[in-house]
C-alpha cells in the first residue's frame, strides 16, 4: 500500500513533465510537418512583401509605355519582357499582386463579418432569421455566381471596392452555412449548457463559448475562399470588367496578351503563372490548415 | 422504368422550373429596367420623332407594369422579345441556336470532368499513399488552382503553336467555329480547358469516398468470394463511392456554365457564354434577361437530372 502514493506522484510528475500543448499549438506542430503548406506560406509571405514593395517601388513605371520594342521577350533589362504597349511586365506583375491580394483578403474580411453574423444568429436563435437566411442561401446556390458578380459590377461600376463587394456578395453563403452548422452543433454541447445554467448572457455564450470553438473551420474556409476570390477577380478582369486600366490586374494582363499568344506567349504566361502559383499556394495552405486544425478529417 | 410516383415527381419539378424561370427573369427584368442607359442611348439619334418611334417599337414607352405583363406573357409563350442592338433579331431562336453550340462544348467538358476525375480518383484511392496517389492528388490541386483561361492558353500554345511547328503546319488546332457544328478539335480542346479544373474536384471527391467505401465489409466479402480486383473496384466499390460524386454534378453544371463565358470568348465559340459577355458589354438588356432565364432553366433541368440519377445509382432512393 505504501507504494501507491509513489506511483501516483510519479504518474502526475510524468504528465506534468510533458509540455502542455494547446489546440493551436498542436495545430501549428502538425502544420509545420506539412512541407507543401510550409513552402506555400513562405511563398505567400514573399508575395505580400512584393505587393508592399510595389506600392513604393517597381523597376519601371507600371504605366509607362514604349520602354522598348513592343512584344519583346525577356531581356536583362526587362526580366519578364514587354507587353503590347511596351510596358514592363515585371513591374505590372508586382502591382498586380497587390490587386489580387487586396481582392482576395478584402473579400474574405467582408465574407467573415457577414457570414459569421448571419451564421451565429441563424444557428443560435433559429426562428425567423434562420428561415429567411437559409432560404436566401438555397436560392443563391442555384444561380451561377460569376454571372451575378458580373452583373453587379456592370450595374455599380468598376472600382476595387465594388469588385470586392460583388465577389463577397456571391461568397458569404458558404461561410454563413458553415458557421450556422457549427453553432447548431455547439449550442447543444455540455459546456454551453453549463455556461447557460451558470447564468451567462447570450452574448457571452456566443462570443466566449461558441465562436472560439468554431474558429478552426472558419479559418480553413476563409483560407480556401481567398483563392476563389482572386480567381473571380481574374475572370472579371479577363472579360474586361475588372479594375479599370492602367491599373494592372493579372486577369486583364492575360486577356491583353491573348491575341498575340502566337508571337509573344510571355505576355500571357507571366500573369498566368503568377496567378496559378498564388492560387496553388493558398489551396495547399488551406489543405494543410484543414489537416492541422481537424486531424480527424484527415484522409 | 419510372413508377407513377416518379413521373408525378418529375411533373411537379417541371412545373417548378417554369416558376423558377419566370421568377428569375422577373428579378432581372426589374433590375435591368432600373438601370441608367440603354442600348438605344448609345446611338446617335438626332430626331426626337425617330427616338419616340424606336421606344414605341420596343414598347418602352409603356408604363413599367404593362411592359412587365407583356414580357411575362411573351415568356410563357416562349418569346423572349427582340434584340435592342440588332434590330429584328428574335432572341429565342438566337439563344436556342447558341445553346446547342454551348451544349456541344459543355458535353465534352462534362465527359472530361467525370471521366478524368473518376479515373484519377479511383487510381489514387486504390494505390493510396504510393507515388501514384501523390501524383494524382497533386495534379488535382494544381488543376483547380489553374484558372480555365490559363489552361486554355497552355492548350493553345501546345496544339496551336507547338503542334504547328512540329508537323510543319500539317496538323494544328485553329480556334474558332466553322460551320454549323464544331469539328472534333473545335469541341474537344475548349471542352478540356472547361472541364479540367472541375475534373480535379471530382478526382478529390472520388478518392475520398473510394477510400471510405473500400474499407467496408461488403467489399471485403466481395474480395473473399474470390472476385477479381477489377470487378470488386468497379462493380462493388465504385458504384457506392459515386453517390457523393453525383451530389456535385449540380454545382458542376453551374461551374461549366460560368466557365463557358470565359472559354467561349477565348476560343471564339458562338455560344451562350460569348453572347452573355457581348450582350452585357453592348447593354443589349433584352438578351441579358433572356440569357439569365435560359441559364435558370438549364441549371434547374440539370438539377432534376441529377436527382433522377440518384435513383439509378442508389436504388434505395425513390421518389
Amino acid at each position: 500500500m505504501a507504494t501507491a502514493p509513489g506511483i501516483a506522484e510519479k504518474y502526475i510528475e510524468e504528465t506534468l513533465a510533458h509540455e502542455q500543448t494547446s489546440l493551436w499549438g498542436d495545430a501549428w506542430r502538425r502544420l509545420r510537418r506539412n512541407r507543401l503548406a510550409l513552402v506555400s506560406s513562405v511563398f505567400l509571405m514573399l508575395l505580400i512583401v512584393v505587393a508592399i514593395v510595389a506600392q513604393f517601388w517597381t523597376p519601371y513605371s507600371y504605366y509607362a509605355q514604349g520602354l522598348g520594342p513592343i512584344y519583346q521577350g525577356p531581356t536583362a533589362q526587362h526580366w519578364l519582357g514587354l507587353d503590347q504597349s511596351g510596358r514592363d511586365i515585371l513591374s505590372r506583375i508586382m502591382l498586380g499582386a497587390q490587386i489580387s491580394l487586396k481582392v482576395g483578403i478584402g473579400t474574405q474580411l467582408v465574407v467573415i463579418v457577414v457570414g459569421v453574423v448571419v451564421g451565429l444568429v441563424a444557428g443560435f436563435y433559429r426562428g425567423f432569421v434562420d428561415t429567411v437566411s437559409s432560404t436566401t442561401i438555397n436560392i443563391f446556390y442555384g444561380i451561377p455566381d460569376l454571372l451575378v458578380a458580373l452583373t453587379l459590377v456592370l450595374l455599380l461600376g468598376r472600382s476595387l471596392g465594388i469588385i470586392i463587394f460583388a465577389i463577397a456578395f456571391t461568397q458569404w453563403m458558404t461561410m454563413a452555412r458553415l458557421v450556422r452548422g457549427q453553432t447548431l452543433a455547439l449550442r447543444e454541447r455540455e459546456f454551453v449548457e453549463a455556461a447557460r445554467s451558470g447564468g451567462a448572457k447570450a452574448s457571452k455564450i456566443i462570443f466566449r463559448h461558441i465562436l472560439p470553438n468554431a474558429l478552426g473551420p472558419l479559418i480553413v474556409q476563409a483560407t480556401i475562399g481567398v483563392p476563389m476570390a482572386i480567381l473571380f477577380e481574374a475572370f472579371l478582369s479577363f472579360l474586361g470588367l475588372g479594375v479599370p486600366p492602367p491599373t494592372p490586374s493579372w486577369g486583364a494582363m492575360a486577356a491583353d496578351g491573348f491575341h498575340a499568344i502566337r508571337i509573344a506567349p510571355h505576355i500571357v504566361l507571366a500573369p498566368a503563372i503568377a496567378l496559378s502559383l498564388t492560387l496553388m499556394a493558398f489551396n495547399f495552405l488551406g489543405d494543410g490548415l484543414r489537416d492541422a486544425l481537424d486531424p480527424r478529417q484527415k484522409r | 422504368m419510372f413508377t407513377r410516383g416518379a413521373l408525378l415527381y418529375i411533373g411537379q419539378r417541371l412545373v417548378l422550373i417554369v416558376f423558377t424561370a419566370v421568377a428569375v427573369s422577373s428579378v432581372v427584368f426589374l433590375g435591368v429596367h432600373r438601370l441608367p442607359g440603354d442600348a438605344l442611348l448609345n446611338e446617335r439619334r438626332p430626331d426626337p420623332a425617330a427616338e419616340a418611334a424606336l421606344l414605341h417599337y420596343y414598347h418602352l414607352d409603356l408604363p413599367l407594369p404593362e411592359q412587365y405583363v407583356r414580357y411575362v406573357s411573351g415568356l410563357l409563350h416562349g418569346d423572349l422579345g427582340e434584340s435592342y442592338v440588332n434590330r429584328g433579331v428574335q432572341i429565342t431562336p438566337l439563344l436556342l441556336r447558341e445553346a446547342r453550340v454551348s451544349a456541344e462544348v459543355g458535353t465534352a467538358a462534362i465527359v472530361f470532368t467525370i471521366g478524368l476525375g473518376v479515373l484519377l480518383g479511383v487510381i489514387a484511392a486504390v494505390r493510396q499513399n504510393t507515388w501514384v496517389d501523390y501524383l494524382a492528388t497533386t495534379t488535382s490541386i494544381i488543376g483547380y488552382s489553374m484558372p480555365n483561361f490559363v489552361i486554355a492558353s497552355l492548350l493553345f500554345l501546345l496544339f496551336g503553336v507547338a503542334l504547328y511547328s512540329w508537323t510543319g503546319g500539317a496538323l494544328y488546332y485553329n480556334s474558332g467555329w466553322t460551320g454549323n457544328y464544331g469539328t472534333l478539335d473545335q469541341i474537344l480542346v475548349p471542352g478540356f480547358a472547361l472541364g479540367f479544373p472541375y475534373a480535379s474536384i471530382v478526382a478529390r471527391l472520388t478518392r475520398a469516398s473510394m477510400l471510405e467505401v473500400i474499407r467496408q465489409d461488403y467489399v471485403r466479402t466481395a474480395r473473399a468470394k474470390g472476385l477479381t480486383n477489377r470487378v470488386v473496384i468497379v462493380r462493388h466499390a465504385l458504384r457506392n463511392a459515386l453517390i457523393p460524386v453525383v451530389t456535385i454534378l449540380g454545382p458542376l453544371v453551374i461551374g461549366i456554365v460560368t466557365g463557358s463565358v470565359v472559354i467561349e470568348n477565348i476560343f471564339g465559340i458562338p455560344g451562350l457564354g460569348k453572347e452573355f459577355a457581348n450582350s452585357i458589354l453592348n447593354r443589349d438588356y433584352n438578351i441579358v434577361i433572356g440569357l439569365f432565364t435560359f441559364y435558370a432553366i438549364i441549371i434547374a433541368l440539370a438539377n432534376l437530372l441529377v436527382d433522377l440519377l440518384y435513383t439509378v445509382i442508389d436504388p434505395r432512393i425513390r421518389y
